[in-house]
């Protein structure tokens, strides 16, 4: 059995106990820990690469934890969320990195937060259990709070409540229906289950899948966000500091979008059909009002946290068309939108550190003081933009490529493509109005006179910062040029999502009592009783 | 009338703590009191006007190790018990007055862990605040044996002598801070609204009594189909009922809880809000649960107190949490959502009378972590908020940047209030989880579980105040003089045990699920 991923996920937690033992005083050798704790994670995270199968899961690992309640520590990766982990380790350490400067107070806490944030993602992507899922997921908000709530801006208490009570919400209702799917699969199955493919498994009736559609979207889609779920998007990034930012945008926001691919979709078809339409103009608005929102912004970081929004407008347009193309599309919009807004984020710490303020009227004409920092902001404005050569081109491209040459027959559901060309359409307008706000961002910041006298003194970046940079910088272009590294290992997990999916979608709802796929006779549940009325439609799976 | 040798065993716990208590007292009625300057002085300063004497090390100090080792002794009595348990009914103690059964030995540990807890934290308190007197362990021992008579009960005449053993030490703990205005102000609510539920209590026996013709549970619960519809039978029952939602502080029979838990010394503020909440909840399992029927008994219906209980559920989830929203006393928001909790724990009765024995589980795990939890926090509440100029501060301003100052205390509140909260990996997550699971399993409590998410919701909001005041804003700057925290090894290893249950029953839940699921 191999223990790459309890280790990756749990060796933060190591790192949390080495920082308890080291006194409060050695910041140095906090930030030491942390950075090395998160490189080891992620050189071990590589590990998962060799003799990997992207259609199945890998190196699983099943541990008892509550056996008699079914919760087992279940974990597994494959090809969705293998870039997700990897992009997760990635960052930790560079975005640790890039604090050195920025967090100097309570140096040993905000370590610990963040090493215990490391824990929850990774936990979270790769648990098969939902329990786990759940459990992982709520770790995560914890440490997000206090990053928020002690390092943060002026309006941090504001922004952290907010932040907290918003994901609260939706994580609350998923509870709810994690709990009553859990209940029906012991009807239908006779055991007490949370593991992943038992809860893929099991068939709700229309109503059913519905409510619990609606309960799981809901938390996925404000963690996306979602239009018009995102308001606390803006605030939560504004006062959160630099490395919160980079965490939240990179990261975080993307348990959103795979959490609809992982659970939301799969689970509940007849759902997805009926609200799919809905799903996708609620995405293509958040594309276009997103866009629109961004270009009045006056706060950098404002700007780029509603540049997240229509981002992953993208991303959940993809998801909802249900073919292949689109889906890989939206796979690879979440990386390249972790790298470029990631290093957006960075860059705006950057000029922060120096300044003391993101207000954009401050700036200008910063090329001719900070060479380097100009070249490295243009990068990731363009790759933000989706300039081909660069990692958001690929994403959006698929999306809309996706969302235009989608057929009728292709998931048989004939509601998801009804809008098809209008909705890729507008899709293709916001990439043009992402274009217009992030290029009048850096002209207004970095071309022009430099007339702010403040600015006449600014040192360009640090080799620090350049560290820091440059892994992101490498990425951008990796994204952009060579696809195929990416793609060929989420192509195959999509395809067999959207196989599985199809295959649900086939086999029909039920009609009153759950069941399990595949099974066309009544399982007797504990009790004795069957668990399907007789004459029950046999569901036509292939 | 025989007398069985066997009963002195099977009630050891029983037995052992009113010896334990009656050693207690006969220690301190010995040991010389150095501190007769302090509390006994004849005028008593204004509570915020002068500075109390500085605490000194008194006589008694070795009282509290002697108490916990007591209870410790006691509590391994209570494990080695259940092994003496042949069957699955119990075994019936003093003329089937008592029973001996899992049920009633889980809440009695459930209590005494409490207790243990609560004692460790409590001496340091005490002597702060010059309260030290050895009668506060004697109380606490007598009042646990009132709780051990009351979950062991099986006698409508038992049940009333446990509510009024426990109640009686309760009441004199309550005003033991004698020159706290706000103490004495607790004691007489508590002791009046006592009285009042003690009359309630015994009016309903006596109805029931009248109606059926026995006390004793079983043969009630036997006979019960035949007088159910009588007048009497309902209204005895209907009274019962209501004294027990006094006793855990359900709304609308919860107007002394507030004022009571924030007024009493706070180390048995935390003994209420558990032992006598974990105590009661045990009483009304046994009375209504157990005896007025499960899901196959039709003797529910007739009294329609699962009804109420739904109403009363959501009133006490909504209220205490809204009310708790406003509290700008940490003490007393945790006053307000220890009502709220009553509200979760009703949820796990209701669940008891609809799901059936599935439901026995969840409600003691969720009792158990709510004990350790609450004792914990008011520990902490106690160990942060001490003025040096007497009494307590105990605003969200008083601990802002609490963090800073007191890093250890207030990384032990933010576990506790995040168990509160319903955060995992807490004991408080796992309770709720394990709550709503077997709520959801009958259709018809789906609104209820739905208003307890609700609820929750709106509960992480007040929780994560105190931890933004403490994490997120720097002290108020004033002349004033900050609190003072009491520094004392027993209270922080007690705080420190309470923790570490909290985390180990969110991280490792299975053994005590167990436990929970299999005490019938």
């Amino acid at each position: 059995m191999s223990m790459i991923l309890p280790v990756i996920t749990l060796l933060p937690l190591l790192g949390v106990l080495l920082c308890l033992v080291v006194p409060r005083e050695e910041a140095a050798l906090h930030r030491g820990i942390g950075i090395g704790v998160t490189l080891t994670a992620f050189l071990v995270s590589l590990l998962v690469l060799s003799g990997f199968d992207p259609a199945t899961m890998n190196h699983v690992v099943k541990w008892a934890w509550a056996p008699s309640l079914g919760i087992h520590f279940h974990l597994g990766i494959d090809g969705i969320s293998l870039w997700l982990v990897l992009l997760t380790t990635f960052l930790m350490p560079v975005v640790l990195l890039s604090t050195v400067n920025a967090i100097t107070e309570k140096v040993r806490e905000f370590i610990i937060a963040v090493l215990v944030l490391e824990t929850g993602m990774l936990g979270a992507f790769l648990a098969l259990d939902l329990f786990v899922f759940y459990v992982f997921w709520e770790v995560m908000l914890i440490p997000m709070y206090f990053i928020i709530g002690i390092w943060g801006g002026e309006r941090r208490l504001y922004a952290a409540i907010k932040f907290v009570l918003y994901t609260m919400v939706g994580s609350l209702l998923m509870l709810i229906a994690l709990l009553y799917m859990y209940i029906k699969a012991h009807q239908a199955t006779g055991q007490w289950s949370f593991a992943y493919d038992t809860m893929r498994n099991l068939i709700l009736t229309p109503q059913e899948q519905l409510l619990c559609f609606v309960a799981f979207a809901l938390a996925f889609c404000i963690k996306v966000p979602l239009f018009p779920l995102h308001t606390w998007l803006p605030d939560a990034h504004v006062e959160a500091p630099t490395a919160g930012s980079v965490i939240l945008a990179s990261v975080l926001l993307k348990f959103g979008s795979y959490g609809l691919l992982r659970y939301a979709i799969p689970f509940f078809p007849s759902a997805v059909a009926e609200c799919a339409p809905y799903m996708q103009w609620l995405a293509v608005i958040g594309v276009v009002y997103g866009s629109l929102v961004a270009f009045a912004q006056p706060d950098i970081k404002k700007l780029i946290a509603y540049s997240s929004v229509a981002h992953m407008g993208f991303v959940v347009l993809g998801l909802f068309m249900l073919n292949p193309r689109s889906v890989n599309g939206a796979m690879y919009q979440m990386l390249a939108h972790g790298i470029s807004t990631g290093g957006l984020f960075l860059s705006v710490g950057v000029i922060y550190e120096r300044r003391h303020t993101r207000r954009l009227d401050e700036f200008g004409g910063l090329w001719q003081r900070m060479p380097y920092f100009a070249a490295t902001l243009l990068i990731f404005t363009m790759a933000s933009v989706g300039l081909p050569g660069l990692s958001g081109f690929v994403g959006e491209f698929l999306v809309i490529l996706g969302t235009f040459s989608a057929t009728r027959d292709a998931i048989g559901i004939p509601a998801v493509v009804e809008h098809a060309k209008l909705l890729g359409a507008i899709c293709a307008l916001g990439v043009v109005l992402g274009a217009v706000y992030m290029l009048w961002l850096f002209q207004r910041a970095m071309l022009g006179p430099l007339t702010n006298p403040l600015n006449k003194k600014l040192p360009d970046l640090t080799l620090r910062e350049g560290l820091v940079m440059l892994p992101m910088l490498l990425m951008a272009f990796w994204l952009g040029i060579y696809p195929s590294t990416f793609l060929s290992d989420i192509d195959p997990a999509v395809v067999k999502t959207l196989a599985a999916f199809k295959e649900k979608n086939a086999a029909g709802p039920a009609t009153d009592a759950p069941r399990m796929l595949g099974s066309t006779d009544a399982k007797p549940a504990a009790d004795g009783k069957p668990a399907l009325p007789a004459g029950h439609p046999a569901p036509t799976a292939k | 009338m025989t007398f069985d040798v066997a009963d002195l065993q099977n009630s050891a716990p029983l037995l052992l703590l009113t010896v334990a208590g009656l050693v207690l007292m006969l220690l301190d009625a010995f040991s010389r009191s150095k501190l007769v300057g302090a509390p006994y002085q004849k005028k008593m300063p204004a509570e915020t006007s002068e500075a109390y004497p500085l605490p000194v090390a008194g006589s008694r100090g070795y009282l509290m190790p002697v108490t916990v080792l007591l209870l410790l002794g006691i509590l391994a009595v209570v494990a080695w018990l259940p092994g003496q348990i042949h069957g699955d009914h119990g075994v019936f103690m003093y003329r089937d007055m008592l029973v001996l059964d899992r049920f009633g030995l889980l809440v009695s540990g459930i209590c005494i862990v409490g207790a243990i807890l609560g004692v460790m934290t409590a001496p340091a308190f005490l002597r702060a605040h010059g309260l030290e007197m050895g009668e506060y362990y004697a109380l606490v021992m007598f009042s646990l044996a009132g709780m051990v008579i009351l979950v062991m009960a099986a006698d409508l005449v038992t049940v009333f002598l446990g509510v009024e053993i426990m109640s009686l030490g309760v009441y004199v703990l309550a005003g033991m801070w004698r020159k706290s205005q706000r103490s004495a102000e607790a004691a007489m609510k508590y002791f009046l609204v006592g009285a009042f539920v003690s009359g309630l209590l015994l009016y309903g026996i006596a109805l029931v009594y009248g109606s059926v013709g026995t006390t004793l549970l079983s043969e009630i619960r036997s006979r019960a189909p035949v007088f159910a519809s009588r007048p009497l039978f309902y209204i005895g029952w209907m009274l019962i009922f209501v004294s027990f939602l006094f006793k855990v502080a359900a709304v609308p029979f919860h107007m002394w809880a507030p004022d009571t838990y924030d007024g009493a010394p706070t180390p048995v503020s935390g003994f209420m809000m558990t032992g006598v909440k974990a105590a009661a909840f045990a009483g009304l399992y046994r009375l209504f649960a157990v005896t007025l029927g499960d899901s196959q008994n039709a003797l529910q219906a007739y009294t329609g107190w699962v009804h109420a209980a739904y109403g009363i559920a959501i009133l006490t989830m909504t209220l205490g949490n809204l009310a708790a929203l406003h509290q700008e006393s940490i003490k007393r928001m945790l006053a307000y959502s220890s009502i709220a909790h009553a509200g979760y724990l009703l949820i796990g009765l209701i669940a008891m009378a609809v799901v059936g024995d599935s439901a026995r589980g969840p409600l003691l795990f969720y009792l158990a972590a709510y004990t350790v939890t609450v004792v914990g926090a008011m520990g902490v509440v106690g160990w942060l908020s001490r003025d040096l100029r007497g009494g307590e501060r105990l605003t969200l301003d008083d601990w802002a940047g609490m963090g800073q100052r007191h890093p250890a205390g207030a990384l032990a509140m933010t576990i506790f209030l995040l168990s509160l909260g319903g955060f995992p990996p807490t004991a408080g997550f796992f309770g709720k989880f394990y709550l709503f699971r077997v709520a959801l399993e009958k259709p018809s409590l789906l609104p209820l579980v739905l208003i307890g998410i609700a609820n929750s919701l709106i509960s992480v909001y007040y929780y994560l105040r105190v931890i933004t005041a403490m994490y997120f804003r720097a002290p108020a700057p004033s002349s004033e003089p900050a609190s003072e925290p009491l520094s004392s090894t027993a209270l922080s290893v007690g705080v420190l045990i309470a923790a570490l249950l909290v985390l180990g029953l969110g991280l490792m839940p299975e053994w005590l699920a167990n436990l929970c699921a299999a005490a019938n």
